[in-house]
C-alpha cells in the first residue's frame, strides 16, 4: 500500500511510520516520543476535525492535524 | 556532616518525577532559577548514612537534543561536572518510550542509575519487568520504586551512595553500535577533536549530536569562528541523507529505539489486554468533536462556579437573590472566604489601632492603612489563588487537563490560540492573577506572550463589582443592558487585540500556526499528597513573587494618599499627592463631557482602582460623601452615556496592581509589562470614548 498522511487514517487502524516531515522542533519531539520511521502506531481517535489521538509505544499522544498531516504512514492489514 | 553527594533527577514528563523528588527530599526544598533563564530549579536535601544527599530536580524532558531550552539546561548541567550521580526515571507502565531518555543520558554520563517508577502499577497492568536483565545489558544499577507505597526508596539511597563511590555502575559512557553510521561518526569525531568542543564535551557524543543537526553545538562552533568544521559536518550529513534516503536524526533515533527494543524484549513480559476499558470509552466521548467541547465546558463551569462561590459568594448569591432569598444571599456573601478574610483584616487593623493609641497619627496610619492594608491586599487574593491552584492540581494530576485542552483545541484555533489557552481564559473570569500564572503551560512562547497581553481584558470578579455598581445607577432595562454590554464588549476587545497581535507576529515572521502535541496520561484518581504539593507550589510562588510587589506598591500608594504635596498629612482626600496627580490627568476625561470637578474625582477613583478594581466603587462614595456608589454617581451628576463610557473604561484598563505584578514576575520583562499597561490604557480610553459618543448620539 502506498504511504498516506497520518490524518487520513481511520480510528482503529495500525500503521508503520514511513517518514516524519514536521517542522523544526516538532520533528525532534516526535522522534523522542517514539514516532520514528519503522515504528508502529495505532490511531485511537480521528474525527476528521480537531486533534487526532494515537498510541505509540504504549503511550497515548494527541497531535494537531497540522502535525499529523506531515507524518507519512503505511497502513497495516 | 561529612560528605555531600549531588544527584541530578531526570525523567520524561509524567513519569512521576516531582512525586519521587518530594519523597526523596521530604519537601526539604529550595526553589531558584537556572542561571540566566526563568526555568525553575528545585533543590532538596536528605541526610543518609553520614552523607548529605543533595538532589537537583532537572526539568522534564523527552531527550537530550537541543530542541528546547529545558534540554539545553539539562545537558549543560550534566557536562558541567555538577552532579556526582544522575537518576533517570523510567515509567514502569510505559518502559519502552520513557527509557529513551535513559539511553541518551547514558551516552553522555556514565554514573547513572535507572529508576523504574510506579512499580506498584506495572503488575496490575500486566507488565512484568526483570530489572536484572536491564542492569546486565546497560551496565548500570536499576532500582524499582513506588512513591505511593515507599517501596524501594531505601534501596535507591543505598545505590546512590555506592555509585557515587564507584563501587558499582559504569565507568564510561554507553556506546551504542550505530552500524552503517559508524564510519560517519568516526569522520566527525576526527573533525570535532580539532575544535574547541573537544574540551567541553565527550568527543563521540558531540560527533553524534552534530550529525543529528544539534543547533546548540552548531552555534557554539559558529560563535568561535570554526566555520570550516561546520561545513565539513554539513557535507557528511548530506552524504548520509543521499545514501540512506533519510535524515540522519531519524536514523539515529530509529537505531536507539531498536537498541531499546532488544533490551525490552528480554527484560519485559507483557500480558496484552484487548478489552476496551471504561477509560477508553470516556476518552472517545471527551475527545468527540461535539460531545467533547460540551462536556469540557460543563466540567469547567461546575468546578469554577464552586470555586468562585466559596471565594466571594458570586454567582450563587445572585441566584439566591433572584429567587427572592436575599437573606440567604447575603449570608453566602458574608461567609465566603473573601468576606471572612476581609473581616479578619479589618478587625486586626482596628485591634492594632487600639493598641497603638497614643502613638503619632502618621505612624498609626502607616501601620494600619499602609502595612496591614498591604498585607491585606496580598491576603485577599490568597483564598482564590489557593482554591484555583487546588482545582488545577486535581485536573492536572487526574489526567483530565490534557483531555480538556484537546477537546477545545479546535474551537480555540479559530481565534489563533491552541488548546493550551483553555485554562488561562477560564480562570481569568474569576481573577486575572492565576490566569496569567497558568499561561506557563503554553509551549509556544509567542502564543504565551499574546495571552499574557490579552487576558487582562477578560473581566474578573472584582470588575463585576464595579460593573454592578455602575449598573445600579441606571434604571430598568438599562442596568441589565450595561452588564451584558460590558462582558460582550470585553470579549470582543480580547478577540480583536488577539487578532491584532497575531497580525503583528505574522509581519515579524514570529507567528506559528497553533499546534498541539500532548501526551495523554492514563486517567487516575488523584493522590492527595501530590495535589497538596502542586497546590502549595503555586501558592508559594504567588506569595513570594507577586506578594512582595503588591505589598510594596500598596505601601507607596498609602503614602501618596496620606500626604499632601507639602509632605504634611492631607486634611481632605482632595489635598493628597494622589489627588494632585488625578487633577493633572483630569483634562483627559473632558471628551467624556465631564467638568473639572467631576473629572478629577473620577480620575482619582480610577487611580485608586489601579490598586484593586473594586476600590473604584468605595472611593467614589468617599469623595462624594455618600454611603453608596449609586448615590455617589447621582451626586457627581453623571449622565447615562457617561456611566456607560466609564464602565467600559473601568472594565478594560489595567485590572489591578497584582495582575501587573504577576505579568512582570512571569515574564521577567519590564518592557513587556509597560507595553501591556500602554495597550490596556489606550484601548480602555478609546473604547470608553466610542461608547460614550455612540450612546450620547442616540439619547
Amino acid at each position: 500500500m502506498p504511504p498516506i498522511p497520518l490524518d487520513q487514517l481511520p480510528p482503529g487502524t495500525r500503521a508503520r511510520v514511513v517518514n516524519v516531515y514536521a517542522p523544526g522542533r516538532w520533528n525532534y519531539r516526535l522522534l523522542q516520543m517514539g514516532v520514528v520511521p519503522g515504528g508502529i502506531i495505532e490511531v485511537v481517535i480521528n474525527n476528521g476535525v480537531g486533534p487526532i489521538v494515537i498510541r505509540v509505544m504504549g503511550v497515548t499522544l494527541s497531535l494537531g492535524r497540522g502535525i499529523a498531516r506531515r507524518i507519512l504512514v503505511e497502513p497495516l492489514r | 556532616m561529612s560528605k555531600e553527594i549531588t544527584i541530578a533527577v531526570m525523567g520524561q514528563p509524567n513519569v512521576g518525577k516531582s512525586t519521587l523528588f518530594n519523597v526523596l527530599t521530604g519537601r526539604n526544598v529550595h526553589v531558584a532559577n537556572w542561571p540566566g533563564v526563568t526555568v525553575e530549579r528545585h533543590e532538596g536535601w536528605r541526610d543518609y548514612r553520614n552523607r548529605r544527599l543533595h538532589f537537583v530536580d532537572l526539568p522534564g524532558i523527552y531527550g537530550l537534543s537541543a530542541s528546547t531550552l529545558e534540554e539545553v539546561i539539562a545537558r549543560s548541567y550534566l557536562v558541567s561536572g555538577g552532579p556526582d550521580v544522575v537518576l533517570v526515571l523510567v515509567d514502569s507502565t510505559i518502559p519502552e518510550r520513557t527509557m529513551y531518555l535513559a539511553l541518551e543520558v547514558l551516552e553522555l554520563f556514565p554514573k547513572t542509575i535507572i529508576v523504574l517508577t510506579k512499580s506498584d502499577l506495572a503488575h496490575p497492568q500486566g507488565i512484568h519487568i526483570n530489572p536484572h536483565v536491564i542492569e546486565r545489558k546497560l551496565g548500570v544499577p536499576v532500582v524499582m520504586v513506588s512513591a505511593a507505597t515507599g517501596q524501594g526508596v531505601n534501596e535507591l539511597l543505598e545505590t546512590i551512595v555506592r555509585v557515587s563511590e564507584s563501587i558499582i555502575g559504569r565507568r564510561n559512557p554507553l556506546k551504542i553500535d550505530y552500524d552503517e553510521l559508524e564510519p560517519f561518526i568516526r569522520s566527525v569525531e576526527e573533525i570535532v577533536s580539532k575544535t574547541s568542543l573537544a574540551k567541553d564535551f565527550p568527543i563521540r557524543w558531540a560527533a553524534i549530536r552534530l550529525l543529528e543537526g544539534d543547533i546548540d553545538l552548531e552555534s557554539r562552533l559558529r560563535k568561535r569562528g570554526e566555520e570550516e568544521a561546520l561545513r565539513k559536518i554539513a557535507g557528511i550529513r548530506e552524504e548520509i541523507r543521499s545514501i540512506l534516503r533519510q535524515r540522519p536524526e531519524e536514523v539515529f533515533a530509529q537505531k536507539r529505539f531498536n537498541y531499546l527494543m532488544d533490551i525490552v524484549r528480554e527484560s519485559i513480559a507483557r500480558i496484552e489486554k484487548t478489552k476496551m476499558g471504561v477509560h477508553e470509552r470516556f476518552d472517545k466521548i471527551i475527545m468527540h468533536p461535539i460531545m467533547g467541547p460540551i462536556i469540557s465546558f460543563l466540567i469547567l463551569l461546575i468546578l469554577f462556579t464552586v470555586v468562585f462561590t466559596i471565594n466571594t459568594g458570586f454567582p450563587f448569591n445572585i441566584l439566591l437573590d433572584s429567587m427572592g432569598l436575599s437573606d440567604a444571599a447575603s449570608i453566602v456573601e458574608e461567609y465566603s472566604l473573601a468576606g471572612l478574610m476581609d473581616k479578619a483584616i479589618s478587625l486586626l487593623g482596628e485591634y492594632i489601632a487600639y493598641t497603638l493609641e497614643g502613638s503619632p497619627e502618621w505612624f498609626v496610619s502607616l501601620v494600619v492603612d499602609g502595612i496591614i492594608g498591604g498585607v491585606g491586599a496580598v491576603l485577599v487574593f490568597l483564598p482564590l489563588i489557593f482554591l484555583i491552584a487546588l482545582m488545577l492540581a486535581i485536573l492536572e494530576d487526574s489526567g483530565l487537563a490534557p483531555r480538556i485542552a484537546v477537546s477545545l483545541n479546535y474551537l480555540l484555533n479559530k481565534i489563533g490560540l491552541s488548546g493550551h489557552a483553555v485554562f488561562p481564559m477560564t480562570l481569568s473570569l474569576g481573577c486575572n492573577v492565576p490566569a496569567v500564572m497558568a499561561t506557563r503551560a503554553t509551549p509556544n512562547y509567542r502564543e504565551r506572550i499574546r495571552l499574557i497581553l490579552t487576558i487582562p481584558f477578560i473581566p474578573c470578579q472584582a470588575r463585576l463589582i464595579v460593573i454592578l455598581a455602575f449598573a445600579s445607577a441606571l434604571t430598568g432595562l438599562g442596568s441589565v443592558a450595561l452588564v451584558l454590554f460590558s462582558y460582550i464588549g470585553a470579549f470582543l476587545v480580547f478577540a480583536f487585540i488577539s487578532k491584532l497581535l497575531i497580525t503583528y507576529d505574522r509581519r515579524k515572521g514570529l507567528y506559528e500556526e497553533p499546534e498541539l502535541l500532548l501526551e495523554i496520561p492514563p486517567l487516575h484518581k488523584p493522590l492527595p499528597k501530590v495535589i497538596w504539593w502542586l497546590t502549595w507550589d503555586s501558592v508559594r510562588h504567588f506569595l513570594k513573587k507577586a506578594g512582595t510587589i503588591i505589598f510594596l506598591v500598596t505601601v507607596i500608594a498609602w503614602a501618596m494618599l496620606y500626604y499632601a504635596p507639602s509632605l504634611e498629612p492631607a486634611v481632605e482626600p482632595g489635598d493628597s499627592i494622589g489627588a494632585g496627580i488625578a487633577k493633572i490627568f483630569a483634562p483627559l476625561l473632558y471628551p467624556l463631557g465631564l467638568n473639572y470637578d467631576q473629572a478629577w474625582m473620577i480620575a482619582y477613583a480610577l487611580i485608586i482602582g489601579f490598586l484593586a478594581k473594586e476600590a473604584v466603587v468605595g472611593t467614589l462614595a468617599i469623595l462624594a460623601g455618600t454611603s453608596s456608589a449609586s448615590e455617589a454617581i447621582r451626586v457627581i451628576g453623571l449622565s447615562d452615556p457617561q456611566i456607560a463610557g466609564l464602565t467600559m473604561f473601568s472594565v478594560l484598563y489595567v485590572p489591578c496592581l497584582a495582575t501587573l505584578a504577576v505579568i512582570y514576575s512571569e515574564s521577567r520583562n519590564l518592557k513587556l509589562t509597560l507595553i501591556a499597561i500602554a495597550i490596556m490604557l489606550s484601548v480602555a480610553y478609546l473604547v470608553s470614548l466610542v461608547t460614550y459618543s455612540i450612546i450620547a448620539l442616540f439619547s
